[in-house]
């Protein structure tokens, strides 16, 4: 129902600690102005259908937990379109799969980047851990510098 | 000597399993047996909590279907505040619930089950997923996706999110629709119209070519139960319980659902978590029957709604009044997905249903409550009893899942009895089992198909404990 043109995914589970960096981050940046017009989302996971609304983007930008890494280290890399992991196949994706399904299926992936935030606690529970509550705002600030970076080279 | 094939474990379902099967001394097969060996304590943990606290703390029951176990439970504290929900309110509760329905159902067909029907059952087990749909016949999938999508997005746009949202309260609904929602929910409908006809034309153009697993998938005699109107119409949000026998004679016809205890039973048996359901005056456990979108369509006398009534003659022309094979299953929901999308658009366009005033408020004043509903997977029944502050006594739930128990492992056991030979475990035997399963789409098994098989564990083994043969995969 909605187009958006930068894309931003915070995904992974809210009542598991830390990984639910992508959460306490999507709601950070859903009123940061460097991501004003940008369609913010969080999500317990990458579901197939998804893959409409990556199509419809001019970037992408996921946010998730990383089970390995010093706890509050930031990582960034970029998704390219793959084949899905066979045991992911109904009801969620890794991000290289959302990003080849978005390309079968609609014939568009736009550029796709992967925030990745090293865990220090995946304990039940609805708090970041102690790194990650430091983490979250430089957290926010990669996903900016990622999102103003791009509008940057389109302009 | 008496043996016995165990498939275990039953794994990627919504909990855990196993099956059994029972060989005789000749080898045949004697019985089967489907169990869930997961405990979750819904109704131990829900004691000592408040009641405006349950029809949030119930929907976590399921990620997949949690709306209609918000309803059931909305409508049962909707009792016991002595309420009645504003006429917006109710529409607007039936439309997420018609969206939870169309998603389901879509994840179910298109997602899960159409690898099979795509590809056959004995294709390549690791090559059955949405991936390889999409490279066989693209628009499938992504009408698959389409769909998917719309019915979650329906369920954010009121709910505020997509899974577990709390926008159904006791006494109605969080807050009204606005028109813009309502405009953008429209817009898509058309969409959505034309993914689901499309689908039913390729299902219509290949059911022939699964004509065996229709006669072999849960084909047997027995009741079917559900929800209708008052025209007879399908129905999902309120009516009356009725139950037809396989002949599509009307057996019973309950006005008031809620007091289940007169006429269902609940058996327990040692080797499963999950209750086996019987309608009390056929006893246990000849009581059998079955619920879910087949159920729905065989109990009514309509679908309620002009596509989805042509679309269910022509499904009745083909298979009669009371089509008894679960494998029909899959039919059906596309016909119901047809009927949820016109009835979605024809309260969405009722001039009242942007009205600001969606909930009643009150205390407690009962201390029992009762709601039943249709969900994707059949009849829910939520009963709770509280104490005068309110505070949760007591709950019992009945589930779809429940409901289909006996029919499921009835199924399990055609299946087996046809491809089971002597002592070998055969890769068709494997295939459809999974397979039957699937029918049903409980939540059991809602991650197990996409790639095409579950993983394994069957064994053969012997009265003396001697397993003679073993295959994982």
């Amino acid at each position: 129902m909605n187009d958006a043109g930068v894309l931003v995914v915070g995904y992974g589970n809210p009542l598991r600690g830390d990984d639910g960096i992508g959460w306490h981050a999507a709601s950070l940046l859903a009123s940061d102005p460097r991501l004003a017009g940008a369609r913010v989302l969080a999500r317990h996971q990458l579901v197939p259908e998804l893959a409409v609304d990556v199509s419809r983007a001019s970037l992408v930008v996921l946010i998730d937990a990383a089970a390995n890494g010093e706890p509050g280290s930031i990582s960034v890399r970029r998704v390219q379109p793959g084949q899905p992991v066979l045991a992911a196949l109904s009801h969620h994706l890794d991000p290289p799969a959302l990003a080849g399904l978005a390309e079968a299926l609609y014939g568009a992936v736009p550029p796709i980047v992967l925030v990745s935030v090293a865990a220090g606690s995946l304990a039940e529970g609805d708090r970041l851990s102690a790194a990650l509550e430091v983490a979250l705002p430089a957290v926010a600030q990669v996903v900016a510098k990622v999102v103003t970076g791009r509008q940057r080279q389109l302009s | 000597m008496a043996r016995e094939i165990v498939i275990e474990p039953v794994t990627r379902i919504e909990g855990h399993a196993k099956i059994t099967i029972q060989l005789d001394d000749d080898g045949q097969v004697a019985d089967a047996r489907f169990h869930v060996t997961q405990f979750r304590g819904f109704e131990r943990i829900c004691q000592g909590r408040p009641v405006h606290e349950l029809p949030s703390l119930m929907a976590r029951i399921c990620g997949i279907c949690p709306v209609s176990h918000l309803i059931a439970s909305a409508k049962a504290c909707d009792e016991i505040l002595a309420t009645e929900p504003p006429p917006t309110a109710v529409a607007l509760r039936r439309i997420m619930n018609l969206a939870q329905v169309v998603q389901s159902h879509a994840l179910s067909f298109f997602h899960l089950s159409s690898p099979d029907l795509l590809f056959g059952f004995d294709a390549e087990a690791g090559g059955r997923h949405l991936f390889r749909v999409l490279g066989a016949n693209p628009q499938l999938a992504r009408d698959g996706v389409g769909l998917r999508r719309f019915g979650q997005q329906v369920i954010e746009s009121l709910g505020g999110k997509r899974i577990h949202p709390a926008w159904v309260v006791p006494g109605g609904v969080d807050a009204p629709l606005q028109a813009e929602t309502r405009d953008q929910i429209l817009a898509a409908l058309p969409e959505a119209r034309s993914a689901t006809d499309r689908a039913l034309a390729w299902y219509k153009a290949s059911a022939q070519r699964f004509a065996e697993e229709a006669a072999r998938f849960g084909d047997f005699p027995s009741a079917f139960m559900g929800l209708v109107g008052p025209d007879g119409a399908v129905e999902h949000y309120d009516g009356a319980l009725r139950v037809v026998g396989a002949d599509g004679a009307t057996l019973a016809e309950r006005p008031d659902p809620r007091p289940y205890w007169e006429y269902l039973g609940e058996a327990v048996e040692p080797w499963s978590y999950l209750k086996s359901a019987y309608w009390k005056d056929l006893g246990y456990p000849e009581g059998i029957y079955r619920v879910g979108p087949l159920a729905r369509l065989n109990v009514a006398d309509t679908m309620g709604s002009p596509r989805a009534d042509e679309e269910l003659e022509a499904f009745r022309a083909r298979l009669g009044r009371t089509p008894g094979s679960s494998f029909h299953y899959h039919h059906a929901r596309l016909i119901e997905i047809l009927g949820c999308l016109e009835r979605l658009e024809g309260l969405l366009r009722d001039p009242d249903i942007c009205s600001p005033r969606v909930r009643s408020t009150a205390g407690v004043n009962r201390e029992e409550g009762i709601g039943v509903a249709e969900a994707p997977r059949g009849t829910l029944l939520h009963h709770y009893r509280v104490d005068r502050d309110g505070i949760v006594q007591w709950a019992n739930l009945v589930i779809a899942t429940g409901h289909n128990n006996l029919a499921m492992n009835k199924s399990v056991a055609q299946v087996a009895r046809h491809y089971v030979k002597a002592d070998r475990l055969t890769e068709p035997m494997l295939n459809r089992v999974e397979a039957v399963i699937r029918c049903y789409d409980p939540c059991l098994s809602c991650s197990t198909h996409a790639i095409g098989q579950m993983p394994l564990h069957l064994q053969l083994v012997a009265s003396d404990g001697t397993v003679l043969d073993e295959r994982r995969r």
